[in-house]
């Protein structure tokens, strides 16, 4: 095939505190390829892609580059010579315009001064070079994310990069959008650009993909070539062991179920416009109702809601028979409510706290861990102990920064500290979004485990898989409204669930007034 | 009382704001440019203070108003490595080191000016110098005009030469965009490429020496002498006026220029039988009422965002 433009030969990197994050690592980029290198959060992904971008130095092993050792000084050296990478948190200034975040740092000069009218006529041009449809001169605070993703790659086009290193590109992208990138990429492959393309959504690795190497626990497990691999072959690879798809052979039959949370013609406006329309739905002890539907269809505004976030507005809100709508947060919980935002990091932790401190945050002032006027600090590193080690959450220690920990991790912390107040209902939004199979399986493993012990969930995801693999009863949201029921999802196809999610069909009003019962 | 109204539209009246508004524009461009790249510098009264007092003894010393001019640059920019020592390499809290300075300043300043003069009040014993007045030829034979901008002092005008620098600087050159991407996010800026600590420190030595000019123009040219607590919070109505200007310069300079309204009036209501103490807040009251404006205005930004 074609020259190796990029070849790691051995890497080996071990953190001063004796983290070993990669293993005698090999894998060569071909120039025009699109390579995916997959693997779970905390497997290596990101510390080898720092140590190719010089934010990171290998302990062992040599990087070749176009045929020579190199040896980056910084990033910008990387940069300099050809190799470019969009991170998952973009780097752009939201109150400079497109033109003047591409061009930051290597601006076009007259003189002295900025060549402005070089600034927008420059970045413009390399738009329309590679297809990207965008206005230069616009605020990049105005741009959608999708946007803001084409800017981040821009900024490495116009620094003359071969190399494209995109670090989990698609986690902050809709469907359309996803594709529509990936057409992009397939434009700069062609165009003779190599993509290293970081990822663990196997499916979209699949279809992008000309080769795939597959990291774990620090080691590689093999380069393939896209047609030579099936997904669960991949899977296996990448987690070290089977994956389940079902879940139902762990649910359990809950002895007496009671109705535990009603929602009774519920409705919201958000803005003058009306988000939510007369929701009914009733759930049970020991069972997982899903809501599913595209995101921005009501489920936002009815979860902020019911947890107390936002101000209520109209319906009744019931949980064990009492109405909750005007309770405080604190006072919604102690009836027995939980939640799992689905923005962790803004709505779950305080990033800046340790483990210790989020992990006790809703059960700090019972009296077991505090007394009138102290904390009681043996009980709580022995209560955040056991937190850690049930849900086999990955930490250095309980006094680790939160913000250090993997996305995964940080998800775990969230649920084992909501599953501590020991709920009647769990809410759970979009649990495992953005996160590794291994966090995601384990995670629904403890909702699947509070369920049996008669907590009842509500459900809420824009992911179909889980959805479906989680939920006993499931309604499907659209613009507001409930447009499907299913009191049994056997036999239900995902394909069915679309065309009600994209609102082509509706269910009868009978029908959909069985999700109250 | 027409007689007062009459004042203040006459050119003597546009001649004092310009008097009194030039040591807030030192101040205001020193906090400019300091957190248009991200350093919080809440030490400009302090600087301003060192920069008073040192100007008076270096020129005394040297028998020369120039090197004592000299001396204060070189007193600003020590001022500010200090404070940049301790923000940017020892990683201190920036509020914490600016206080600190402040404090230092006023109160260092009055034992050297002990030691210097025997007295605790004014440096009148010390022979210091002045810079010039400046009257500038033709123009200061143009009616009205010529009475308004002529005849400042030297400091006036190298003032005014600073703001058309510290315009262009940051509005024209790649380091002032830079400036701006290290106040804005410095990861942001750092990944491109941009030495953040390079172009802060770059910054924080212009703010100091800003300050410091600031300070040598009320003890080199506004007064003769350096007295105690001569700066009487021009550098906190600076900082006031910076915040006012949320990173435009324009805004800045014309916030700046408000509270030297203020203080103009209040030059003249002094001559009037009304309680000293009472007109005398009046710029004060004018830096509240501006900071009032602004957070109501950022309020209301932020629910429209929501």
């Amino acid at each position: 095939m074609s020259e190796a433009i990029l070849t790691l030969e051995n890497i080996t990197k071990i953190y001063p505190n004796g983290t070993l994050a990669n293993k005698n690592i090999n894998i060569e980029f071909e120039k025009g390829e699109i390579h995916s290198v997959v693997g779970e959060n905390g497997a290596g992904k990101s510390t080898l892609m720092k140590i190719i971008f010089a934010i990171e130095k290998q302990t062992e092993g040599k990087i070749i580059y176009k045929g020579r050792e190199v040896s980056f000084a910084s990033s910008m050296d990387a940069i300099e010579n050809g190799i470019g990478m969009v991170h998952q948190h973009f780097m752009l200034i939201p109150s400079f315009t497109v033109a003047q975040n591409i061009t930051l740092g290597a601006e076009p000069k007259k003189g002295l001064f900025i060549d402005k009218k070089a600034v927008v006529q420059k970045t413009g041009e390399l738009a329309k070079q590679y297809h990207f449809d965008i206005d230069v001169t616009s605020k990049v605070a105005d741009l959608s994310v999708s946007a803001k993703q084409k800017v981040e790659i821009l900024k490495t086009l116009y620094r003359d990069a071969e190399v494209i290193i995109l670090d989990e590109p698609t986690a902050v992208l809709t469907p359309q959008e996803t594709e529509q990138l990936f057409e992009q990429l397939k434009i700069f492959k062609e165009m003779g650009h190599t993509i290293v393309f970081i990822s663990h959504k196997l499916n979209e690795v699949k279809s992008i993909s000309d080769r795939i190497t597959v990291i774990r626990d620090g080691e590689t497990k093999g380069t393939f070539l896209n047609k030579d691999i099936t997904m669960d072959q991949l899977t296996e690879l990448i987690v070290g062991r089977k994956i389940e798809t079902s879940y139902e052979s762990y649910k359990k039959k809950v002895k007496d179920p009671q109705v535990i949370f009603k929602l009774e013609d519920f409705s919201c406006k958000a803005h003058g416009i009306e988000k939510v329309k007369n929701l009914n739905i009733t759930i049970r002890s020991g069972e997982i109702l899903g809501i599913a539907g595209v995101q921005g269809n009501g489920q936002e505004e009815l979860i902020k809601i019911l947890t107390g976030l936002e101000h209520f507005q109209q319906g009744r809100i019931l949980l064990n028979g009492e109405a909750i709508e005007h309770n405080t947060i604190h006072q919604r919980r102690q009836a027995g409510m939980s939640y799992i935002p689905e923005d962790r990091m803004a709505d779950g932790v305080a990033q800046a706290a340790s483990v210790s401190d989020n992990l006790i945050s809703t059960v700090y002032n019972t009296p077991e861990l505090s007394g009138k006027v102290f904390l009681k600090n043996k009980a709580i590193v022995k209560e955040t102990g056991n937190l850690i080690e049930n849900f086999s959450i990955k930490v250095s220690s309980q006094k680790e920064k939160l913000s250090s920990l993997s996305g995964g991790n940080i998800q775990k912390v969230v649920v084992a500290r909501e599953w501590n107040t020991k709920p009647k209902l769990m809410v759970a939004e979009q649990p495992t979004r953005g996160i590794d199979i291994g966090s995601a399986e384990y995670i629904h493993h403890q909702l699947i485990e509070m369920r049996n012990q008669g907590a009842g969930i509500l459900l809420v995801s824009a992911d179909l898989t889980e959805v479906m693999a989680l939920s006993d009863r499931l309604v499907v949201m659209y613009d507001g409204e409930i447009v499907a029921y299913f009191d049994s999802l056997k036999g239900v196809s995902e394909n069915q669930l679309g065309y009600y999610m994209l609102g082509i069909e509706h269910q009868s009003e009978e029908e959909i007034r069985r999700a109250a019962q | 009382m027409n007689n007062i109204i009459a004042s203040f539209f006459s050119a003597s009246f546009l001649f004092i704001v310009i008097r009194v508004g030039i040591p807030l524009l030192f101040a205001s461009m020193s906090a400019y440019v300091a957190s248009l790249s991200g350093i919080l510098n809440i030490a400009v009264e302090g600087i301003m203070i060192f920069g008073a007092l040192f100007g008076v003894y270096f020129s005394a010393l040297s028998h020369s108003a120039w090197i004592g001019l000299l001396g204060v640059i070189v007193i600003g920019t020590v001022c500010s490595l200090i404070l940049a020592f301790f923000t940017m390499k020892m990683k201190a809290d920036a509020a914490m080191s600016g206080i600190a300075l402040n404090l230092f300043a006023s109160d260092i300043s009055i034992w050297l000016l002990l030691i210097w003069t025997g007295s605790k009040g004014t440096s009148a014993s010390l022979p210091s110098k002045v810079l010039p007045t400046i009257n500038i030829p033709i123009i200061k034979d143009i009616p009205i005009l010529g009475q308004i901008i002529s005849g400042h002092y030297f400091l006036t005008y190298v003032c005014i030469a600073l703001a058309i620098f510290v315009y262009i600087l940051v509005y024209k050159t790649p380091f002032g965009m830079h400036m701006k991407a290290c106040g804005l996010d410095a990861d942001a800026a750092l990944s491109v490429g941009i030495k953040v600590n390079k172009v802060r420190l770059i910054s924080i030595i212009l703010s100091g020496i800003l300050a410091a000019l600031g300070g040598a123009y009320l003890s080199m040219g506004y007064m003769p002498i350096f007295s105690n607590n001569m700066t009487a919070s021009r550098g906190w109505i600076g900082i006031a006026a910076n915040a006012v200007g949320q990173g435009n310069f324009l805004i800045v300079i014309l916030a700046t220029f408000v509270f030297a309204i203020a203080q103009g009036i209040v030059n003249n209501l002094a001559l009037m039988q009304l309680p000293s103490e009472l007109i005398n807040t009046i710029p004060y009251l004018c830096v509240m009422i501006g900071l009032i404006i602004l957070s109501v205005r950022n309020y209301q930004k932020a629910r429209k965002n929501k």
